[in-house]
């Protein structure tokens, strides 16, 4: 989630709050679902969803750049000394690799996948600014949508900040290009110029916020962000909740089988 | 008599943790839709005497307050400075330092104030058109405020304080970080909403400005009101230089002229005034 515009697509035009609903149910439904199949489902579903929503190369960056190292590792840990392994499907000589201590990691890689691909989708597709206005017109406190949005946008003018004290320096001769250490030499002392500058800056910036009614108490707050709720949303919030409701069942039913 | 904008009786304050007192007995009154401008050396309390107008005194800053301040007839200290933003607005100096920093572009950054009262989306729109074709940002709407010129970044602080149609504006040093056809272009508005009825409050250090605009100007000194009055009045005044001001270059030369019987004796405090009588003393040369 961006203080940018994020690329038009059917994902995008979703409502926020349709977007939040989708990353707990289908993260909720993996969690409690008995094995990983269901997961593993999902996440075939989401790069078709992230294919629509024009993100696919980089989707498919994050999720294999975090899943293989994280399957590797846990297959490891998880198959070798899981105290769970009692079905021993090799042994290695130095350990023994375990099915349990596989399909507990396999569950554990296929739950974090789904929540950091439909987190991942979600901060890919959602405008923050819009995102704050949902929420707000949803009721959370309009201060708590302040201090998200304000991190967010924050850091950029720290950087703008942090650019022109560098020019400054580099016109008075300072070297702030070369290698590691010439670097740390001139970034070092431009830190105390750009913190105390950013805390002093905090100050007019409460004033302003004063000024333009951030206190009021007495008003339900509005946003220039238009914030719809299509037909598209009431459709999918039904279906999410639809699906995690029969996956509970069904969870429940397949537990109570055994 | 005139019904007052803003009253200002035997006004005394301290900042908190500070020995000094920022402002000391201070009493005036701005006349609304008067052009009233505050001058002064740097530190005499002009920001300070700005911020007790909006309420951030002694509602933001802490400290210690003696005197009254009234704005609109109603006391600052009856008022929380949410309700006075709906009837004063404040424009300051750096406009980097007067984004909400919750906008990712313009148009965000225009409605901000408005959506802290309640206003409808739609009509969010309409003012936020009309506010940015008045301030030309137009042509900038979907640009992200942070990536804007100082010059443009003081237009979206204007923008900001204008959409809230306050009654009373206060410009505290605000346009120095416009080059000097933007500043004319701001003040060409200003003038505009003050011929419309508009009460404006200027602190600035550029006298020719003050000297054009100003229906009444107040000369602070270590933080008292040393002098008032009408441009010429104040600019004429042989203490002005003991306060740390100097008189605007159209004062300064026709009071040598004059000085040597070459117009008349009369103070030309703007460019019209003083070309007028340079004119009217060539005539008579000849």
């Amino acid at each position: 989630m961006g203080s940018g515009e994020p690329v038009k697509s059917p994902i995008e035009k979703l409502n926020p709050l349709t977007k939040m609903l989708a990353i707990f149910c289908l993260g909720l439904a993996t969690l409690i679902y008995p094995n990983s199949w269901l997961g593993l489902g999902i996440v075939i579903v989401l790069f078709g969803v992230a294919g629509i929503a024009h993100i696919l190369t980089s989707f498919a960056k994050t999720i294999f750049g975090f899943g293989i190292p994280i399957s590797l590792m846990l297959f490891f840990i998880q198959g070798l000394y899981s105290p769970k392994n009692k079905t021993i499907i090799a042994d290695l000589g130095f350990a023994k690799l375990g099915e349990e201590g596989l399909l507990y990691a396999a569950k554990i890689v296929i739950t974090l996948l789904v929540f950091l691909a439909t987190f991942y989708i979600m901060n890919q597709t959602t405008y923050a600014g819009k995102m704050v206005a949902a929420l707000t017109r949803s009721g959370i406190n309009p201060q708590v949508g302040y201090l998200i949005l304000a991190s967010l946008n924050v850091v950029p003018q720290m950087h703008r900040r942090l650019d022109i004290i560098k020019e400054a320096q580099e016109a008075r001769g300072v070297e702030t290009t070369g290698g590691l250490w010439a670097r740390l030499k001139a970034y070092v002392p431009l830190m105390g110029p750009v913190v105390m500058s950013s805390l002093t800056d905090a100050q007019e910036r409460g004033m302003t916020l004063e000024t333009r009614g951030f206190a009021n108490t007495n008003v339900k707050r509005t946003s220039y962000i238009e914030v719809t709720t299509s037909k598209a949303d009431t459709y999918l919030r039904a279906g999410l909740i639809i699906f995690l409701v029969a996956v509970i069942i069904i969870s429940i039913w397949m537990r109570w089988a055994q | 008599m005139d019904e007052l904008a803003i009253e200002v009786k035997d006004l005394s304050f301290r900042y908190r943790q500070t020995t000094h007192a920022a402002l000391s007995h201070v009493s005036f009154s701005v006349p609304k839709g008067s052009f009233f401008c505050i001058i002064g050396g740097n530190g005499v309390g002009k920001s300070t005497l700005c911020n007790t107008f909006v309420g951030l005194i002694p509602h933001y800053f802490l400290g210690k307050m003696d005197g009254e301040v009234r704005v609109n007839g109603q006391s600052i200290l009856d008022q929380s400075i949410a309700d006075l933003s709906s009837q004063i607005g404040l424009v300051f100096q750096n406009p980097f330092n007067q984004l909400s920093y919750t906008a990712s572009t313009v148009a965000e950054e225009l409605a901000y104030g408005l959506g802290n009262r309640g206003v409808a989306r739609e009509e969010m729109v309409k003012k936020v058109a009309a506010v940015a074709k008045l301030m030309r940002i137009d042509q900038v709407l979907d640009q992200n405020p942070l990536d804007l010129s100082g010059g443009q970044a003081q237009r979206v602080a204007f923008g900001s304080t204008f959409i809230l149609e306050p009654k009373i504006l206060v410009l505290d040093e605000c346009t120095t970080q416009l080059d000097p056809m933007g500043a004319d272009d701001i003040f060409a508005i200003v003038k505009r909403l003050n011929h419309e009825g508009i009460t404006v409050v200027m602190v600035d250090h550029d006298m020719e400005r003050v000297a054009e605009y100003a229906d009444q100007i107040l000369v602070l000194a270590a933080g008292s009101p040393v002098l008032q009055g009408t441009p010429a009045e104040v600019f004429g005044d042989p203490r002005l230089a003991e306060f740390g001001v100097e008189p605007p270059a159209y004062a300064t030369v026709t009071q040598a002229l004059a000085q040597r019987h070459l117009i008349k004796a009369e103070l030309g405090v703007t460019k019209e005034q003083a070309v007028a009588l340079v004119k009217e003393g060539l005539n008579h040369a000849h």
